[in-house]
């Protein structure tokens, strides 16, 4: 069971405040929270580097959260942008075949994730453009592949990919 | 859980000390001093218009001078909100605001054609020591905006670098202006306002690979 936002709230506000305890409790529930939100974006092997690098920079950039404001919106708009960064340095041929997480949005809590979710970036870019960057960059396919599989030149693969992921990186607080 | 992380999770904690929590009064304390100071340099090189506080300035000066003002606060206080991030954040004042500056060289245009004065009325001697200047003064609040974001987490950092160059360009422009006597529309009205939209670009070029964490 993953803590909710109010926990979350006190738990950062404890840990700006130096209380290891209530701290090493967070990070734990951080990156629960991580690995359930990078699920269907990040193939099995590469998802712990990524929650490793985004507890980083939780721990670097703590100070920059607000005790004011909601916890799990500045967690997404981190774990976003570090994403994009990934998504950039990576380059891997080969495929992983991700896990299928379908599960129904019901609860508030639900709710709240969905609107900081990965999903909700890539139905800012064109068609192409996600397609181009779920095939090479997420699932590992070469550019050839996904030229192959999209019918898209290999030539416009990389330009889709590069638009894509300059878009993605202009949006990572949009919600809507 | 792995190990791996399990290890990092117990080294983050062991050196966790406390931080202060960001607040966007510091920011603001910042920029207000970078003001100061910058105003302190213009008053001591440029020298103060007198004139505009006894009545001589014609109201384009004041309408001139209040946008910028507006447009300075407004990009400001977004540049100092992205330092700490949020999906769902929106940062759409400095757009409006810059899109009411705007009208100020449309109105230098609409003079000087309906004057007959020729699109070479719209330079004048002042005209390259106002960009020049204001632009210089413009450097503070830049270099505060900058420090600012470097210490926070920005995610947007183009619109960052639009934002920043924009309130650098807007509240210099203005400090600077309090020096400047020559009030006419069409000086104002691209001479006041070509900073900001150079200051604007430059923090675009240049900001996003400063604060990049």
């Amino acid at each position: 069971m993953i803590a909710e936002e109010a926990t979350f709230v006190r738990l950062m506000a404890a840990a700006q405040r130096g209380d290891k305890s209530a701290y090493n409790v967070l990070l734990s529930e951080v990156s629960m929270w991580l690995e359930r939100y990078f699920r269907k974006r990040v193939p099995p092997h590469q998802q712990d580097d990524l929650v490793q690098d985004v507890l980083m920079a939780v721990h670097n950039k703590r100070a920059t959260y607000d005790v004011s404001r909601p916890f799990l919106p500045w967690l997404a708009a981190i774990a976003r942008y570090r994403w994009v960064d990934h998504l950039r340095k990576v380059y891997k041929h080969e495929s992983d075949l991700l896990e299928d997480n379908d599960a129904s949005v019901d609860s508030d809590e639900d709710v709240v994730e969905a609107r900081v979710s990965l999903e909700r970036l890539f139905v800012h870019l064109a068609d192409a453009q996600a397609e181009a960057i779920e095939l090479v960059k997420i699932e590992g396919h070469s550019i050839r592949e996904a030229s192959e599989m999209t019918g898209q030149s290999e030539s416009l693969v990389k330009v889709n990919i590069h638009r894509g992921l300059k878009k993605l990186a202009s949006i990572v607080e949009k919600a809507e | 859980m792995n190990k791996n992380r399990d290890d990092l999770i117990a080294g983050l904690t062991e050196e966790l000390a406390p931080v202060r929590s960001f607040s966007e009064r510091d920011g603001m304390t910042l920029v207000v001093v970078a003001a100061v100071a910058t105003f302190l340099g213009v008053l001591a090189i440029e020298g103060l218009w007198i004139g505009a506080f006894q009545g001589e300035a014609a109201p384009f000066f004041w309408v001139t001078n209040g946008l910028l003002l507006l447009l300075g606060l407004a990009s400001a206080g977004a540049v100092i909100a992205m330092a700490s991030p949020g999906v769902g954040n929106r940062h759409d004042a400095p757009k409006w605001s810059f899109a009411m500056l705007g009208v100020l060289p449309l109105a230098a245009l609409s003079s000087v054609v309906s004057h007959d004065a020729g699109i070479g009325a719209l330079n004048d001697d002042a005209a390259l020591h106002c960009l020049s200047a204001s632009l210089i003064a413009a450097a503070a609040i830049g270099g505060a905006l900058t420090m600012w974001l470097r210490r926070g987490a920005p995610v947007s950092q183009q619109a960052a670098g639009w934002f920043t160059g924009i309130a650098a360009g807007a509240i210099g422009t203005l400090l600077y202006g309090f020096s400047c006597p020559v009030d006419s529309v069409t000086h104002l009205g691209i001479w006041h306002v070509v900073p900001v939209a150079v200051a604007a670009i430059a923090g675009r070029l240049i900001l996003p690979k400063l604060i990049a964490w």
